[in-house]
């Protein structure tokens, strides 16, 4: 399942305790939502490239096992963002959960 | 690089820049290596892991509709590259902005004369090259250095190419519309260009042109 929109803030989240690199991100993703979200990974790499030059994260490399990779790192701005879109998702799901519960 | 991947990033990368492309090339192939090194360690066979790791990665063409909504495409990175020529000639040739500034002088005085003469239509016309001549001088000189002075020059400078058009031609402009809509398709074309690289690119990276 995926919902719309939502993977910049899911990115975001992931990298909040840490950077990581574009692959670990998508697990961390997947594990955490215990695999209910889904998403085909091409997909990851443009959602990083928008939020970098919004300049929500920022990228550096690093190497891993001999081999260079790309790190990603939230910004200040990021966490903001991250902050703001989870009072918004909350409030929404808050609407959702009403409605959808008073229909039954 | 299996033919598989090979394939999904020729699709992934249609029509993205040369740099774009290699960069979805580099990240893409760490991507796959990493998922399909977790597959092994997981039991798979290299084959079974390396059509996990494809799959995971979803739709090529998905990816290169959202790749091109983010990095620059081949026509982008052309315009970039060479959409500012003129300005960049006129920067670093001082002999050509002075002649420039001389010829919107001439025309200004020429203006001048004829309008007094009589002579309308050929004034007007004299007239609004001189101002756009100038206008295009003054530009390269002002302290456009943030997106949103670049903006309200950008907004002026197509009232004051419009009111130049009207300046030079007035009502005589619907005679010669096909060379005005000419004119600005392109105009409007590289304008679009623009538009996106300045949504792709981070500020800190905008060239002087793209202020303009």
């Amino acid at each position: 399942m995926t919902v719309k929109g939502t993977l910049p803030t899911l990115i975001l989240e992931a990298l909040v305790r840490e950077p990581t690199h574009g692959y670990r991100i998508a697990q961390r993703i997947k594990e955490r939502s215990k695999g209910v979200l889904d998403f085909r990974e091409g997909t990851l790499y443009p959602a990083l490239h928008k939020l970098e030059n919004d300049g929500l994260v920022d990228s550096f490399e690093e190497v891993e096992n001999g081999r260079p990779r790309r790190y990603y790192r939230i910004t200040k701005s990021g966490r903001a963002m991250l902050a703001k879109d989870r009072a918004e998702w909350r409030e929404l799901s808050r609407a959702v959960t009403i409605i959808l519960e008073g229909a039954q | 690089m299996t033919p598989a991947l090979d394939w999904w990033l020729q699709q992934a990368t249609r029509r993205l820049s040369k740099e774009s492309a290699a960069q979805v090339r580099a990240e893409i192939q760490e991507h796959y290596e990493s998922a399909r090194e977790v597959a092994i360690a997981g039991g798979a066979s290299p084959d079974e892991a390396g059509r996990t790791a494809l799959s995971a990665l979803g739709d090529p063409k998905i990816a290169n509709a959202q790749y091109r909504r983010v990095l620059l495409t081949a026509s982008e990175a052309r315009v970039l590259r060479e959409g500012n020529w003129e300005a960049r000639v006129v920067c670093s040739t001082s002999w050509l902005r002075w002649l420039l500034s001389a010829v919107s002088l001439v025309a200004l005085l020429a203006a001048g004369a004829l309008l007094r003469a009589g002579s309308i239509a050929p004034g007007r016309v004299l007239l609004a090259l001189s101002l756009g001549i100038g206008f295009a001088l003054l530009s390269l000189q002002l302290p456009i250095y943030t997106p949103s002075r670049a903006r309200v020059f950008r907004y002026f400078r197509w009232i004051t190419q419009a009111g130049l058009l009207l300046l030079a031609f007035g009502p005589g402009a619907l005679k010669i519309q096909w060379l005005l809509i000419v004119c600005a398709w392109q105009l409007t074309w590289v304008e679009v260009q623009r538009a996106s690289i300045r949504r792709k690119l981070p500020v800190a990276n905008w060239p002087r042109q793209l202020y303009l």
